[in-house]
């Protein structure tokens, strides 16, 4: 019989500081488990190190190593870390909670932006990591497998995942709404400044065919320009600029419009009509309301793309109950799957052995009635199977019910398995169990 | 005339497509993914029933070309329409493109079950005649979709223009949109110039020119469509009828075909 233990921090319990000394690059990770694997080489084991947490998933036998005392400083001695400093932050889970928790970190609802579906991959590479290093079993293998299955349900059968939840990556949205491809398109960035370099930083991603900058200080214009591999242009010849462009991000600190209606105007023939998708973040705006009147001119300004940002934000929290009622239905299916598959082979020894000691004294019995003829006999050995069934229905019903929380009836199963003897004797002494809370 | 076989199967194909419609439209409003499988299927059915209706009425009159009558050629109109839908969403699909065209495909197939019925004729009496129909029937096909598609685009750049925070369906790119269009237009225009050649060639050949023939609806609305569509093609080059203005037209073109279609079915043949 196994057991299931969690141990980790995250953004919630422990800030930045800590979580960073006790996080685990792709290597160290792959060193960690194969430490892990030397110290304690019955346990299985996936370690998940993100930004935001580092959590040790645990599946080891009920009287097994480790405990939580020597997971934490497992943790302790791998970074050299006096466990005091992170002990305050750590939480513990155990059996049902450890399904529970993970499955809630895989559908992004413990993440600190909701509906981020970075996390997915990154539980998955967790378990693969620990799959190649050899400590994925029977326990840790369906569990993630499951957890990578929710966590893609969530995020398909909810909008917890949907929108953009950042202005520039609400623009960048825009502009595939308008605009197929950008290897034939031209960036203009009127501006250098931060707003104009968070913005460009999406939009260099869409690698455009080509990225101008266009500031009144050039040699800021060639820093910014120089950073996504575009090109500085002069401010003065801003509507040569305007004409080659597709997309126009205008961020400057300018306290009048730069491009006023009846400056547009004479472009749009110029443009040959194209339509153009301008960006306007820079407060006071840089760009006349009324150019957005003209057909083919699709002009949004940071209230527009913030409100898309504020939109998204309440869709995701709306979800969150959606989301957390497929995580509890799912988290019950995994407890009810893993409970049977927990008891049966456990209950078929438990029968097993009281039928052969049922046997053993049915032969005794018989023995010393040797006139019976072989109806007797029958209904004698009919006798003892239906008193072996008959005690143990009611014990194994109460078992294979569990308590309709955790993953299995643990502590039945255990003193199950502890009275009859219904395993191999335990290594652990007594003293072992002291002071193990997670028992 | 078809027989009452063939009309049931044409309306089962009928049902087949508003059921696959509705569940398309159901998943997108009820964000439902789940229907996106039997919407595909009751296409996949609806076409299916189309094809085998061509294929029950061409062995039933004992000729296998598709246009000879009104009923099987609206009911091969429909099934081009249906199957060019089907490409489209296998190949790169683009949400909400049924929504647009299972309703002319819908007409078309009530068209064949209402006019083939009513009025039966042979129409292919030599060469010339059946280019003229292939590619007037072709032509309308790929005015069909440019319509389609420019609904799309004119709803696509609406939602846009008012800054719609809600993404709705995902309808492709403007850009893309305005692509297919303009695709769509390019041969129906192709197809449609043949049509009024071929179809000049067989009035002439008939000695059917009479003194008044320029002046019948039919040969005044082909040419309008003609010209509407000559400027949606002229769009990217000429300034002002790029975008909503070209999808506007490829609209009002259709509408002026579906006009001619029907000048054709109701008007005596000598006033056409």
């Amino acid at each position: 019989m196994r057991r299931l233990l969690l141990l980790g921090l995250n953004h919630a319990t422990a800030p930045l500081e800590v979580r960073e000394k006790l996080a685990f690059s792709g290597s160290q990770r792959r060193e960690a488990l194969l430490a892990f694997k030397a110290r304690f080489p019955d346990a299985e084991a996936v370690l998940l190190s993100t930004c935001n947490r580092v959590e040790l998933y645990v599946g080891r036998a009920v009287h097994g190593q480790p405990r939580m005392e020597a997971m934490v400083e497992f943790l302790a001695a791998f970074h050299n870390l006096d466990a005091s400093r992170f002990r305050g932050h750590l939480y513990e889970r155990a059996n049902a909670e450890v399904v529970e928790h993970l499955f809630k970190v895989a559908s992004s609802l413990d993440s600190m932006v909701l509906g981020e579906s970075q996390i997915i991959g990154q539980v998955r590479e967790a378990y693969d990591a620990a799959r190649e290093a050899g400590l994925a079993g029977n326990m840790l293998h369906p569990l993630f497998q499951r957890a990578v299955a929710v966590g893609r349900q969530v995020m398909t059968r909810t909008v917890i995942g949907d929108g953009r939840l950042s202005v520039a990556s609400v623009a960048v949205e825009y502009a595939r709404r308008i605009f197929e491809q950008f290897a034939d398109k031209t960036v203009l960035s009127i501006g250098a400044g931060k707003m104009a370099t968070l913005v460009l930083k999406h939009f260099a991603d869409l690698k455009p065919g080509r990225l101008l900058v266009c500031n009144r200080d050039l040699g800021k214009a060639q820093k910014l320009a120089e950073r996504f591999g575009g090109m500085a242009v002069e401010f003065d010849r801003l509507d040569d600029h305007l004409v080659a462009a597709d997309v126009v991000v205008s961020s400057t600190g300018s306290s009048l419009p730069i491009l006023t209606r009846a400056r547009f105007d004479p472009l749009r023939r110029l443009r040959r009509y194209r339509p153009i998708f301008l960006i306007d973040i820079a407060l006071p705006r840089d760009i006349e309301a009324g150019v957005g009147d003209f057909d083919n001119v699709y002009l949004y300004n940071i209230d527009h793309l913030q409100q898309v940002v504020s939109e998204t934000q309440t869709n995701r929290r709306e979800s969150v109950d959606a989301a957390k009622a497929i995580v509890a239905s799912e988290v019950t299916a995994f407890a009810a799957w893993h409970r049977q598959r927990e008891l049966g082979p456990m209950i078929e020894k438990l029968y097993a052995r009281w039928h052969e000691v049922a046997g053993s004294e049915l032969a005794r019995t018989l023995n010393k009635l040797p006139n019976l003829d072989a109806d007797q006999r029958k209904a004698v050995e009919d006798l003892a199977r239906r008193i072996v069934n008959k005690v143990l229905h009611e014990p194994v019903r109460r078992l294979r019910q569990g308590d309709g929380a955790t993953a299995a009836n643990t502590p039945g199963l255990s003193a199950m398995e502890q009275l009859f003897g219904l395993n191999e004797p335990t290594k652990a002494g007594p003293d072992d169990e002291a002071g193990d809370t997670s028992q | 005339m078809p027989t009452n076989g063939q009309i049931g199967l044409l309306l089962a194909a009928v049902a087949l497509f508003t059921l696959g419609g509705a569940f398309s439209l159901a998943r997108a409003l009820r964000d439902r993914p789940g229907l996106r499988a039997p919407s595909r299927w009751c296409a996949i059915a609806g076409v299916g029933c189309a094809i085998a209706v061509l294929v029950w009425h061409s062995i039933h009159r004992g000729s296998w070309v598709p246009l000879e009558d009104n009923f099987d050629a609206l009911t091969f109109l429909a099934v081009m329409l249906a199957l060019f839908v089907m490409y489209v969403q296998r190949v790169r699909p683009l949400a909400g493109l049924d929504w647009f065209v299972w309703p002319t495909v819908i007409l078309l197939l009530i068209g064949a079950a209402v006019f083939g019925r009513v009025r039966p004729h042979v129409y292919t009496e030599n060469a010339w005649s059946v280019v003229h129909r292939a590619s007037s029937y072709g032509g309308a096909v790929a005015f069909a979709v440019a319509a389609a598609v420019g609904s799309m685009y004119l709803i696509a750049s609406r939602r846009l223009r008012n800054r719609t925070t809600h993404p709705g369906p995902n309808m492709g790119s403007l850009e893309r949109l305005e692509g297919l269009m303009l695709h769509s237009v390019t041969l129906g225009f192709a197809l449609l110039t043949i049509g009024l050649v071929t179809g000049v060639v067989r009035m002439f050949r008939e000695g059917a020119v009479a003194a008044n023939w320029t002046l019948g609806p039919k040969i005044w609305l082909t040419v309008a469509i003609w010209l509407v569509y000559a400027l949606v093609l002229h769009a990217p080059m000429t300034s002002g009828f790029r975008g909503r203005k070209a999808a506007m037209l490829s609209i009002v073109g259709f509408a002026l075909m579906v006009g001619t279609v029907v000048v054709v079915q109701f008007m005596p043949r000598s006033v056409r």
